[in-house]
C-alpha cells in the first residue's frame, strides 16, 4: 500500500513538473541558475545536486539543493540526514550559526535532580501503547457504557455521539464504510467530504482509551474507574459498529483488555510514513527528504504563467472576531460601575460554562433572559434540586464533583446574570 | 525660560496678523492661576495665543501630558501597555474552537508586530483544556523510560543547567488551515496569526540527557502535560538530540501561564502543537505513542487513495506581507510616492535565504530585501519600496529557505496533497490591493 502511494506520488511530481515545462518556467536547471545569484552559490548547488541525483524526483528544490557548508549541514553528526527535511547547524569555532556557545557548558554530564522512584513513575505514567503498554486488566460492557455516555458524555458528544455544537462526533455511522470516504475531497460546498472521526480515522483504539482515562470528561479529567473506561470504549466501539476477531461489538457485548487488544481499526494503514518498528524513524527521515510528498514551489521570475491570474476571491466570509476587529487609537470604553465578584462566577467559567455558556448543548445559555425565565417560574429550591441532582441532559451537578453549596452559589450566579 | 521666551516670540507673530483666530492660552493656565501667583503673572503676560488656520492646534496647544504631572514611577509594577493600544490584542472565533473556550486558540495581530519579537502578552494561545495556574513549587518533571537512571527534576533544578537563549518561532500546524479551499477571513490575524516568535531561555533536553544514559533501542520520546488535557505528542529521538529544549524563559523573563508556565517543550520549527506546554513528563521508547492529537487532529490527510500524513513535524517555509494588509490598507499615497512593502517570512527547517515579491499575481517577481536579524527558525522581515501607482495589484510574497525549499504556488500546493489537509499550508499568500488602496485577501489559482 505504501510502496504504490509512492510511486504515485512520484508519478504526480514527474506530471507537474512537465507542466511546469509547458510554461516559460522551467523547473528543472534553468531554475537551479536563477535560484542562486552568485556563481560560487550556484556551484555549491550543482554539486548536491549531483551528489543526490538518485533519491529525489525534483533535484531544484528541498534538501538535495539545500546550502550546505561547515555550519550547516543536511546531516547529524551520526552521518543520517536531517529527519525533517531541514539543515541543522553544528557548533563550528564556538558558534552555531549566529549564535555564541560556551562549549564547554554543553560537554559535561551533570547529575542534577534524583532517581524516580518505582511508584512516582506509575502513578504518572498514564499513556497506554498499541501493544497494550500501560492498558491495566478490567472490563466493561456496552449496556454499563451507554448508561455511563448517557451520564457523563452525552451533554457534549449528543445522542449516539453525534456531536453537537463544535464538540467532536465520535461517529459518523459505520466505521468500515466511513473509512472509504476518507478518499473524498470536497472542493464544493455540497460535495461529500471525508469523514474522519475515530472509526473512520483513527489508526489505534489504544488512543481512545488513553484519552478517556486522562482527559474525559473534560470538566472533570482522571475520574473514571478502568471499568468505565471499558464501558465507555465498548459503548464508542459499538456506536461504530467495529467489529473485533469478527465479532460485532453490540449491545450485549463485554469488553475486556484482551478483546481490546485484538482490535483492528479500519484505517489503521491510511497513513503514511510507516512510524512504527526500528526503521520507523527512517522511513519518516525518508518521506521527508522527498519534498514532492509534502508541496515546492520552483523559482520562477518571469511569465510563471499564461494569461491573466486566476483569482479566487472571497465566498463566504466568517468575520465573527472576538473581539472585533479595529485599529483605533483611542481610550478603551470606561468599564462599568465595577460591582464586588459573585462568589460563583469563577465555578461558573472553570465548571459550567462548557455547557450552559453557548446554546449547543440545549441548556439555558447564562445571560438568556428568555431561557431563564422559563427556568425561574420554579422556585429556587427546585432549582437548586435539578442542579445537584440533574435533570433532562444534565448530569447531577453538571458532572463536577462541587459540594451542594457552591453548587448553589453558582445557581445564584447564573440566575444574576440572566435577569 | 526658553518656554517663556518661545511663548514671547509666538505672542509677537500673533500680533502681526489681525485676521487671525483668536485661542485661548488652555486650560493651563486657568488651572495654573489658582495654583500659584507666579503662574497668574506668567499667563497675563502670555495668553492668548493666535494661531494659522493652517497650523495644527496639536501642535499650537498645549497637551495637559506636556503641562501636568505624569503617574509616579510606584503606578504599574508591572508595566502595561498605553490604553490608547487597547485593541492591539489576541482575538478568537467560534471556528477555531472545539466546543468552548478552553479548548480554542486565540490568534496573535501580527498587522501590529514590529520587527521579530511578539510581546508575551499577545503571543498566541492554544490550548485542549484551559490555562492551568500551576504553582511552580509544586511542579516536577519526570524523565524515564528507555533511560539507565530516570529522574525526577524540579523546577530550581532544571534552572541550575547551563541554559541557552534562542529565537524561535512557534506556529500552530493549522496556521491558515481554514482556506484550504480558498480565503474566508478577510484578514490577516485569522488568515496567518496563529503564530509568533519570541526569545526562549532553557536547557537542551541532550544536556540533561548526557548524565541519564539514553538506551540505543529509544527512538521515541513521549512529551506531556501537566495540565488537565494531559496533552502527549511522540517525537522522534533524532530531534530531541539535534536542537529540542525544555524552556523556561520567554523574551526576559518567565513563560507566560498561556505558554506553560512554568516549563514548556520547544521544538524549534515544528509544530506548536508539539510544543508541550505545562510539561511535567518525558518517557522514551522504541515505539510511537499514538497520542490523541496524532488522529483526526495533527495529520494532514491528502489526496492520494486516502492517506494521510502521520506525523508531521516541521512547518515549512512560509511568508506573508504584512504592511499592507486588510487591517493595515494603504491610505492617503499620492501616484508616483515610495511605500515600504513588508513582511515576515519564516521555515522551520532552516533559515530564510530570500524573498521574492509579485505585483501581478506570480506572473512575474521581483526579489526583496531581507532586513534585521535572520535566524534559522525564526521570523524574517523582508521589505520592498514600491512605487505607488494608485492602481489595482495582486501582492503576492514567495519566501525560500536555506534547506532548498521554496514555497509553493497555491496551485501546486492543492495538485499535491489535495484540499483536506487542514495542517502545514504554505502556499504563496496573496493580497488584492485596489487602487484606492483597500486590502482584501485572495487566492491566485494559476
Amino acid at each position: 500500500m505504501y510502496k504504490s502511494y509512492l510511486k504515485k506520488i512520484v508519478s504526480s511530481s514527474v506530471v507537474a513538473s512537465v507542466v511546469l515545462l509547458g510554461t516559460a518556467c522551467n523547473a528543472s536547471n534553468d531554475n537551479d541558475k536563477k535560484v542562486e545569484s552568485t556563481k560560487v552559490e550556484a556551484k555549491k548547488v550543482e554539486t548536491k545536486k549531483t551528489e543526490t541525483k538518485s533519491t529525489t524526483s525534483n533535484p531544484s528544490v528541498g534538501p538535495a539543493v539545500a546550502d550546505v557548508s561547515d555550519t550547516v549541514k543536511r546531516t547529524y553528526a551520526n552521518g543520517k540526514k536531517v529527519i525533517d527535511g531541514g539543515v541543522t547547524y553544528p557548533v563550528v569555532n564556538g558558534k552555531t550559526s549566529s549564535y555564541y556557545v560556551n562549549e564547554k557548558a554543553h560537554k559535561l554530564a551533570l547529575n542534577y535532580g534524583r532517581p524516580a522512584t518505582p511508584n512516582e513513575i506509575k502513578a504518572w505514567d498514564i499513556d497506554v501503547m498499541p501493544d497494550g503498554t500501560g492498558l491495566p486488566e478490567g472490563s466493561g460492557s456496552v449496556e454499563d457504557g451507554d448508561e455511563l455516555y448517557e451520564e457523563k458524555c452525552v451533554s457534549c458528544h449528543g445522542d449516539f455521539g453525534a456531536g453537537s455544537g463544535s464538540y467532536p462526533k465520535l461517529t459518523a455511522g459505520n466505521a468500515y464504510e466511513m473509512q472509504k470516504t476518507l478518499v473524498n475531497q470536497r472542493l464544493k460546498p455540497d460535495d461529500d467530504g471525508p469523514k474522519r472521526t475515530f472509526g473512520s480515522y483513527w489508526p489505534q483504539a489504544s488512543t481512545l482509551w488513553w484519552y478517556i482515562k486522562t482527559g474525559m470528561p473534560h470538566p472533570a479529567p482522571m475520574s473514571l474507574t478502568n471499568d468505565e473506561v471499558y464501558a465507555i470504549t465498548a459503548y464508542i466501539l459499538s456506536i461504530n459498529e467495529i467489529k473485533i476477531d469478527g465479532v460485532l461489538v453490540d449491545d450485549d457485548y463485554v469488553l475486556n483488555r484482551e478483546k481490546f487488544l485484538k482490535i483492528k481499526m479500519p484505517n489503521r494503514d491510511g497513513f503514511i510514513p510507516k512510524i512504527d518498528g526500528p526503521k520507523g524513524p527512517d522511513n519518516v527521515r525518508a518521506f521527508y527528504d522527498d519534498v514532492s510528498n509534502y508541496g515546492n514551489g520552483t523559482r520562477c521570475m518571469k511569465d510563471c504563467f499564461d494569461g491573466e491570474p486566476k483569482v479566487q476571491k472571497i465566498k463566504l466570509a466568517i468575520s465573527d472576531f472576538s473581539p472585533p476587529l479595529s485599529n483605533e487609537k483611542s481610550l478603551p470604553a470606561t468599564p462599568k460601575s465595577a460591582k464586588a465578584e459573585n462568589p460563583g462566577k469563577k465555578v461558573y467559567e472553570k465548571k459550567c460554562s462548557l455547557c450552559h455558556g453557548n446554546d449547543a448543548m440545549g441548556a439555558p445559555v447564562v445571560g438568556n433572559k428568555e431561557a431563564w425565565a422559563k427556568v425561574l417560574k420554579q422556585d429556587k429550591e427546585t432549582i437548586y434540586k435539578n442542579a445537584i441532582n440533574g435533570k433532562n441532559g444534565m448530569p447531577p451537578k453538571g458532572g463536577t464533583t462541587l459540594s451542594d453549596d457552591e453548587i448553589k452559589q453558582v445557581v445564584d450566579y447564573m440566575i444574576e446574570s440572566s435577569k | 525660560m526658553t518656554k517663556m521666551s518661545k511663548n514671547s516670540d509666538t505672542t509677537q507673530v500673533s500680533t502681526t496678523e489681525s485676521s487671525e483666530e483668536l485661542l485661548n492660552r488652555r486650560n493651563f493656565f486657568r488651572k495654573a492661576a489658582v495654583y500659584s501667583a507666579g503662574a497668574v503673572a506668567a499667563s497675563t503676560v502670555l495668553a492668548p495665543t493666535r494661531a494659522n488656520a493652517q497650523d495644527d492646534p496639536n501642535i499650537m496647544e498645549e497637551k495637559p501630558w506636556a503641562t501636568e504631572l505624569g503617574d509616579p514611577v510606584t503606578k504599574n509594577q508591572y508595566g502595561q501597555p498605553s490604553p490608547y493600544e487597547h485593541n492591539v490584542i489576541r482575538r478568537t472565533t467560534d471556528i477555531l474552537s472545539s466546543g468552548n473556550m478552553q479548548a480554542s486558540i486565540a490568534v496573535t495581530p501580527i498587522q501590529d508586530s514590529c520587527g521579530i519579537i511578539t510581546p508575551n502578552g499577545l503571543f498566541f494561545n492554544r490550548c485542549h483544556g484551559g490555562t492551568p495556574t500551576i504553582d511552580p513549587n509544586q511542579h516536577r518533571l519526570m524523565i524515564h523510560g528507555l533511560v539507565e537512571k530516570p529522574i525526577v527534576l524540579t523546577m530550581d533544578e532544571i534552572k541550575k543547567y547551563p541554559n541557552v537563549s534562542r529565537v524561535h518561532f512557534i506556529e500552530c500546524p493549522a496556521n491558515g488551515g481554514p482556506e484550504w479551499r480558498g480565503p474566508q477571513f478577510n484578514s490577516i490575524q485569522f488568515a496567518k496569526g496563529f503564530m509568533s516568535c519570541a526569545e526562549w531561555t532553557g536547557v537542551y533536553i541532550k544536556d540533561i540527557l548526557r548524565d541519564l544514559g539514553l538506551k540505543k533501542e529509544a527512538l521515541w520520546m513521549l512529551a506531556e502535560g501537566g495540565d488537565s488535557s494531559h496533552m502527549g505528542r511522540s517525537l522522534p529521538v533524532d530531534k530531541v538530540l539535534d536542537d529540542a529544549m525544555i524552556v523556561w524563559g520567554q523574551n526576559g523573563e518567565a513563560l507566560r501561564p498561556e505558554q506553560g508556565y512554568p516549563i514548556r517543550l520547544l521544538v524549534p520549527g515544528w509544530e506548536g502543537n508539539l510544543c508541550v506546554k505545562w510539561l511535567a513528563r518525558l518517557e522514551f521508547a522504541k515505539e510511537p505513542f499514538y497520542a490523541k492529537e496524532e488522529t483526526a487532529k495533527y495529520t494532514a490527510l491528502t489526496k492520494h487513495d486516502g492517506k494521510a500524513i502521520q506525523h508531521f513535524y516541521a512547518n515549512e517555509v512560509n511568508s506573508v506581507i504584512t504592511s499592507p494588509c486588510p487591517e493595515k490598507p494603504w491610505k492617503d499615497l499620492k501616484k508616483g510616492e515610495m511605500v515600504e512593502i513588508e513582511g515576515l517570512a519564516w521555515s522551520g527547517m532552516g533559515t530564510i535565504k530570500g524573498v521574492d515579491i509579485s505585483f501581478d499575481g506570480g506572473k512575474n517577481w521581483v526579489e526583496a530585501s531581507l532586513k534585521g536579524l535572520v535566524l534559522e527558525k525564526a521570523w524574517t522581515r523582508f521589505s520592498y519600496m514600491y512605487k505607488y501607482e494608485g492602481k489595482d495589484i495582486l501582492l503576492s510574497s514567495r519566501a525560500r529557505d536555506d534547506a532548498g525549499h521554496i514555497q509553493p504556488t497555491v496551485k501546486q500546493e492543492r495538485d499535491t496533497v489535495g484540499v483536506e489537509s487542514v495542517y502545514h499550508r504554505n502556499g504563496i499568500h496573496t493580497w488584492a490591493v485596489s487602487a484606492k488602496g483597500d486590502v482584501t485577501n485572495v487566492q491566485i489559482l494559476s
